[in-house]
């Protein structure tokens, strides 16, 4: 008998991979052998793993139908393990899988939809994090206002899109057929912000001087160069970020 | 606290039918990883716990990984604890990671002085962490170890006497695994400290019968509690008396009422235990 670690990366082998007979000699065996007995918690992994899949991207699921989802992420499960013992954190690389995902491949906006859905599903599960109050840089000194780095919320993200993932997403999950054929699938650009708020879950779309300026200002760039991004509409779209509980930290200086 | 009586397993499905409805359940437990997050679960669940007494049960820490447990997962489990302020914490005695990779499944240990040294060692981690008792909860089980050389219920047992923890007594998961491995369910009853006893679970199983006659039980949360696990259950209270009793159903959720119904059959059973058999 092997030690503890030993044993477990054995049993991690035989649960990743069907033919991995490490652990079996460690297994009683009676009517039913090794393999059968890891079959079954194999097979509980791989589907608690799937079921996560499908509830973080029901909008794919109705696009692809259950049975195509299911190899889809059958597939995805196989070749990405969880890491965290906390489910909601898994499957945020589905959308690049689906990418390269050749049955999928004439969906050309399938990965977009997912990268929607995932964001949605961050924005829903982040922690309950403090936002700043609006009137936050009124305890800033004036010149020091260009020095001032944000941190976004945990439930932001950005989404720089080559389709309408949002209403794609939003005509399918309807079941609104008419919604769906009037969307115009071609690729073209499309610049999202999503976030919880106050009352939930909220998308925005932004032009694309206005996702510059908000991106920027997610990644923790000195305000000072945000402001660059668009001079013009930078004020409005501060006040917006902060008003709509985007943004929780902040700092002066490096 | 967590009262001396039947409890129910709170899926999501139920949230808002609790808020509205107002059941007259004697407390809730939930899976603890299940409100990780923050928004609208977590809200449900504070609302909930202003009016419920809740048990927060962790099915993700890894009490069994020789490498020690995720920070991080220990971490959110403490916040967790610290704003639900539950009646009861409990986990596993199984192992879900190894080398970082986690496995969506409660996997089996093998049962071994090093085992026991690892699971005491994190579970002492645990409770030291969370400052607080947790209970250690039986397994229901599809293989074992050619390796194991202590009896399960002999392990819970030591556990509990090294780290002062209490024991979930998971009577479901004793049956499940007594006819899987084809032991004594009665005996291993008999055999746990009944002093150390703080909640009992229930769940239902399933029977999968293969073509060829093999049979093996399947833990699956997914029906009401079979005659033989009730059987075993008016055992258990006979032996350890009036302990907080948990109904858990995970897959096809019913509608409340039914575990409402299922709650009520554990209170009729141990109701007709006149005394608390651990102080008669």
């Amino acid at each position: 008998m092997p030690g503890l670690l030993e044993l477990q990366r054995a049993l991690a082998g035989a649960l990743l991979e069907e033919n991995a007979p490490v652990a079996w000699p460690h297994i009683a065996e009676d009517e039913f052998t090794a393999a059968e007995r890891l079959a079954i918690y194999r097979n509980t992994c791989r589907s608690t793993l799937v079921e996560t899949l499908r509830m973080s991207y029901p909008a794919v699921e109705r696009i692809v139908g259950p049975e195509f989802f299911d190899v889809a992420a059958e597939r995805y499960v196989a070749a990405h393990p969880a890491h965290s013992g906390y489910l909601n954190e898994y499957g945020g690389e589905f959308a690049a899988f689906l990418g390269g995902f050749e049955p999928a491949r004439a969906l050309a906006y399938l990965p977009d939809v997912a990268r929607f859905e995932w964001a949605l599903s961050v924005a829903a599960n982040a922690p309950d994090v403090p936002v700043l109050e609006p009137g936050v840089l009124l305890s800033v000194e004036p010149d020091q206002h260009a020095d001032v780095r944000f941190a976004p919320h945990p439930s932001v993200s950005c989404l720089d899109l080559g389709h309408p993932a949002d209403e794609i997403a939003d005509a399918v999950l309807a079941g609104d057929d008419a919604a769906m054929a009037q969307i115009d699938l071609a690729p073209r650009a499309l610049f999202l912000v999503a976030h919880r708020g106050p009352s939930g879950l909220e998308t925005e779309r932004l032009s694309a001087r206005a996702y510059e300026f908000v991106w920027r200002l997610f990644a923790g760039e000195p305000l000072g160069r945000v402001l660059d991004a668009a001079p013009e509409q930078a004020p409005m779209l501060l006040a917006q970020q902060l008003s709509k509980g985007r943004l929780s930290a902040y700092r002066v200086g490096a | 606290m967590i009262p001396a009586a039947a409890g129910i397993g709170l899926r999501f499905p139920h949230h808002r039918a609790v808020l509205e409805e107002r059941p007259a359940a004697a407390w809730f437990e939930v899976h603890a990883e299940n409100y990780f997050g923050g928004g609208t679960p977590l809200e449900y669940l504070d609302a909930i716990r202003r009016d419920y007494a809740v048990s927060l049960h962790g099915v993700g820490l890894s009490l069994g990984s020789v490498g020690g447990l995720d920070e991080r997962h220990l971490s959110r489990l403490g916040s967790l604890v610290k704003r639900i302020e539950p009646g009861l914490v409990s986990e596993h005695l199984a192992w879900t990671a190894v080398d970082g990779t986690h496995f969506a499944d409660l996997l089996p240990l093998p049962l071994t002085e090093e085992t026991l040294s690892v699971v005491a060692h994190n579970l002492k981690v645990t409770q030291d962490f969370l400052g607080r008792q947790i209970l250690l909860e039986n397994p229901s089980s599809y293989l074992r170890y050619r390796g194991s050389t202590i009896p399960e219920w002999e392990f819970m047992s030591e556990v509990a006497e090294r780290t002062d923890c209490g024991i979930l007594c998971d009577v479901n998961n004793i049956f499940v695994s007594a006819c899987n491995h084809r032991f004594d369910a009665r005996q291993y009853l008999r055999r746990l400290p009944a002093q150390r006893i703080g909640e009992i679970h229930l769940a239902g199983h399933r029977l999968r019968r293969l073509e060829d006659g093999r049979s093996i039980r399947i833990d699956d949360h997914g029906s009401r509690v079979c005659p033989e696990v009730w059987a075993l259950y008016v055992d258990a209270v006979t032996l350890f008396g009036r302990v907080p009793t948990l109904i858990e159903w995970d897959t096809d959720v019913p509608p409340l009422a039914v575990l409402l119904d299922e709650a009520a059959q554990a209170e009729s059973f141990m109701s007709s235990e006149p005394t608390d058999a651990r102080t008669a």
